[in-house]
């Protein structure tokens, strides 16, 4: 069998797995007597051994066994796992997931895990329970009565119908002695996802190896396992539920790269609808125009489907983080309690991959500089746990997502200090705002070279943050407190690739600006603007907005401020500003091409498109125009 | 002595395939059976050693005919013959009293393995 074909599915499927096992090992660490977060672990690493097995990677198989005969002893007893115990689950979760790339590159003969098997060989003698079944394996048979013995079959993963099979070996067991207590449920072995793996009490006179080779002959058996009967064994995790089967039923998994290609071709599709549209406007028969409604309808409706079938809930790039935030503040002494909400919040998932990194950075940053040492925080009466959230919430057509951390905050006047030493703002300013502030943390490379220690690490990478947000066609806001902590707010489109732009013309060209930035539109009149500090702004219903000619700015030519002028009210997270335009030409769904623009080109862009009738736009970045 | 062989199906192709396999492997296939009933008949009538039966066929079907070869002979060594997907069906059969299965499309190995379990 070409197993070739199933590498894609086993590396997603492991890491869902894996991630789980992350997760949950956090869970458990948080509170070590739970016993949901062990038998998880159990669960999942249960499912990626069969998996790594029904693949033939003899290695990965191995170590996820062994990890699970440890997991199985504890599963009775969770408390009696140390933090060493913690750590050395963490590390094999890390080594089966980098593993698993290695092993479906070819080399999982040669993935090496001596040293974490020699670990959990120490681990398992350590935390050995008094006649626990899961050790047998591993050693002499334990000397155990002859009556009521605990039997635990497991039939071969990569075995056909291993429900009939199993109840072909309690069969055999049958011919020995009476059998109790079969778990899970007989009932489990018709469901077509029994994983292969039972227990039962048998009662018999026969010896510990009669009863192996008469199991063994029910064929197709991986291991029978022997030991006394132990009381209450949790078998949750065993058997899933009906209730799972028939819900996924009802899902299927489909390459990315799939929906990447229909997001293109219904894009391809919304251009082609646009300039039908235009042609059907102009001389077209009562019945051509009747289709062509119908064809934009329809096409409506797909981009829609298209859309939500790429929605992804932004925990499968949040579920990561907890692992990240646990591991940096072990290592750098500090006490972090972290906190995720909105997990459920959807994004397109192209964006949601894009948006890994920054997040990440984010994080660390806070860890690492927005939280304080353990005595500075004791120093300033904080509790000693400090607190970073990660929340995602909707605004609008926007998603917002926050990383706000109780930490020491930004130094405002150091950082007005350093700006000015570096000629970055003017000496006369006295108070640094939040927007400037921002402006100053992520010009590159200005504080990599400060001294203000608390704001070093912010500046790390913090202008690839806002690069790559604002090329996803959202914004990035800073707030922050001194002494009481910081918080960077990213806004998004919850979609990517199709959006709604009003057409805007300057001099013979037009140019897009996002819809989810439009506030309103209006008529600007000279006489309704004044002087604020140095700069003219636009007095709307009492609200004071500045001003930005586009003309002006796009160099096609000076200001024009004779007569009306339609002007566009942007909106970004609560700034405005008010964009001077020769004329606003309509609105019109827009498909975002990729963009990577020119050296030297002016930084208000965000990406291009192609209208209907075929000429090229650009889309501004209402960001960097507020 | 060669082991004896009674062969149920309703498709004469699977039949041939059964038959093959096994007569190959040395069994000597005494008779066959397109229905359940016919199973049922056969099997009184030639007490074969084994018998390989289809789950789904006309007048009665696997299941209710190992049933009722159960009855007759309660050491009655069954090999079901499944397609993929039946496992609830197998499992049924199984406690109806067949001894082992396999599942469709044959391997010969697979089906020699199941025999030698069965008689042992």
């Amino acid at each position: 069998m070409d197993l070739s074909r199933y590498a894609a599915l086993f590396q997603t499927e492991s890491r869902e797995h894996l991630g789980a096992c992350s997760q949950l090992l956090l869970d458990w660490e948080r509170d070590p007597r739970a016993t949901e977060p062990v038998v998880g672990i159990f669960r999942a690493m249960h499912t990626f051994k069969g998996m790594a097995a029904a693949m033939g990677y003899g290695n990965l198989t191995e170590l996820a066994h062994r990890a699970e005969n440890l997991l199985d002893v504890l599963r009775s007893d969770p408390g009696a796992a140390t933090h060493e115990l913690h750590d050395l689950l963490f590390a094999i979760v890390d080594a089966l997931e980098a593993g698993v790339g290695e092993a479906i590159a070819g080399n999982d003969a040669q993935l090496d895990f001596k040293g974490l098997l020699a670990d959990l060989d120490n681990a398992a003698v350590a935390t050995q329970p008094t006649g626990s079944w899961a050790i047998s394996a591993k050693g002499p048979e334990p000397v155990v009565g002859q009556a009521g013995r605990a039997v635990r079959v497991t039939i071969r993963p990569a075995a056909q119908m291993r429900g009939a099979r199993a109840l072909i070996a309690l069969r055999k067991a049958e011919t020995l002695g009476k059998v109790g207590s079969v778990r899970p449920a007989p009932a489990a072995f018709e469901q077509e996802d029994f994983d292969g793996r039972f227990a039962f009490r048998l009662d018999t006179g026969e010896s510990d190896e009669a009863v192996r080779q008469a199991i063994l002959a029910a064929g197709d058996v991986d291991a029978v396992e022997l030991g006394e009967e132990s009381a209450a064994q949790p078998r949750a995790g065993a058997a899933p539920g009906a209730g799972d089967a028939a819900q996924r039923t009802r899902q299927i998994r489909v390459d990315l790269r799939r929906l990447d290609a229909l997001m293109n071709q219904v894009g391809e599709l919304v251009v082609a609808k646009g300039r039908l549209a235009e042609l059907v406007a102009r001389d077209a028969s009562p019945e051509l125009q009747a289709v062509g409604s119908r064809i934009a309808r329809v096409v409506a409706e797909m981009q829609t489907e298209i859309i939500q079938a790429r929605m992804t809930p932004v925990w499968q790039v949040f579920d990561r983080f907890p692992r990240v935030v646990r591991d940096l503040s072990r290592q750098l002494g500090k006490r972090v309690a972290f906190e995720v909400e909105g997990e459920e919040i959807e994004l397109d998932r192209a964006l949601l991959d894009e948006l890994g990194e920054p997040l990440l950075h984010l994080l660390r940053n806070a860890v690492d500089h927005g939280i304080e040492s353990p005595a500075d925080r004791k120093k300033h009466k904080k509790p000693a746990e400090a607190s970073i959230r990660l929340t995602a919430s909707r605004e609008r057509t926007n998603v917002a997502i926050r990383v706000e951390d109780d930490g020491q905050g930004i130094d405002r006047a150091k950082v007005l200090k350093k700006a000015k030493a570096e000629g970055v703002v003017e000496g006369n300013t006295t108070e640094l705002s939040d927007d400037l502030l921002l402006k100053i943390l992520t010009r590159p490379g200005f504080t990599t070279a400060a001294t203000v220690t608390d704001v070093s690490g912010r500046g790390m990478g913090m202008d690839a943050v806002v690069s790559r947000v604002r090329a996803l066609g959202g914004s990035v806001q800073v707030e922050s407190e001194k002494g009481k902590g910081t918080a960077f707010i990213l806004r998004l489109p919850t979609t990517l690739a199709i959006l709604r732009a009003l057409l805007a013309r300057v001099g013979d060209e037009r140019y897009a600006v996002p819809l989810t930035s439009v506030a309103e539109t209006m008529e600007f009149n000279a006489a309704q603007t004044t002087a604020v500090q140095g700069r003219e702004t636009l007095l709307l219903r009492d609200e004071v907005i500045p001003t930005v000619h586009l003309r002006e700015r796009l160099g096609v030519g000076p200001r024009r401020t004779d007569g009306r002028r339609p002007t566009i009210i942007l909106d970004v997270g609560g700034r405005r500003s008010a964009l001077v335009v020769d004329a606003l030409v309509g609105q019109q769904e827009i498909v975002v091409e990729s963009f990577d623009g020119p050296k030297g080109m002016l930084p208000i862009f965000s990406g291009a498109t192609i209208l209907g009738d075929g000429a090229p736009v650009l889309i501004l970045d209402p960001a960097a125009l507020v | 002595m060669s082991h004896t062989v009674l062969v149920c199906d309703d498709a004469i192709f699977m039949r041939t395939m059964i038959s093959d396999i096994l007569t190959t492997a040395g069994f000597e296939v005494i008779g066959e059976a397109e229905t359940g009933r016919e199973a049922v008949d056969r099997y009184k009538e030639l007490k074969p050693d084994l018998v390989t039966m289809d789950i789904v066929m006309p007048d009665m079907g696997g299941i209710e005919a190992v049933r009722e070869i159960c009855k007759v002979d309660p050491d009655a060594k069954v090999l079901m013959c499944s397609a993929m997907g039946q496992q609830a069906l197998v499992v049924e059969a199984v406690q109806a009293g067949a001894k082992d299965f396999v599942v469709k499309p044959f391997q010969p190995s697979r089906v020699l393995e199941a025999v030698q379990r069965i008689l042992g």
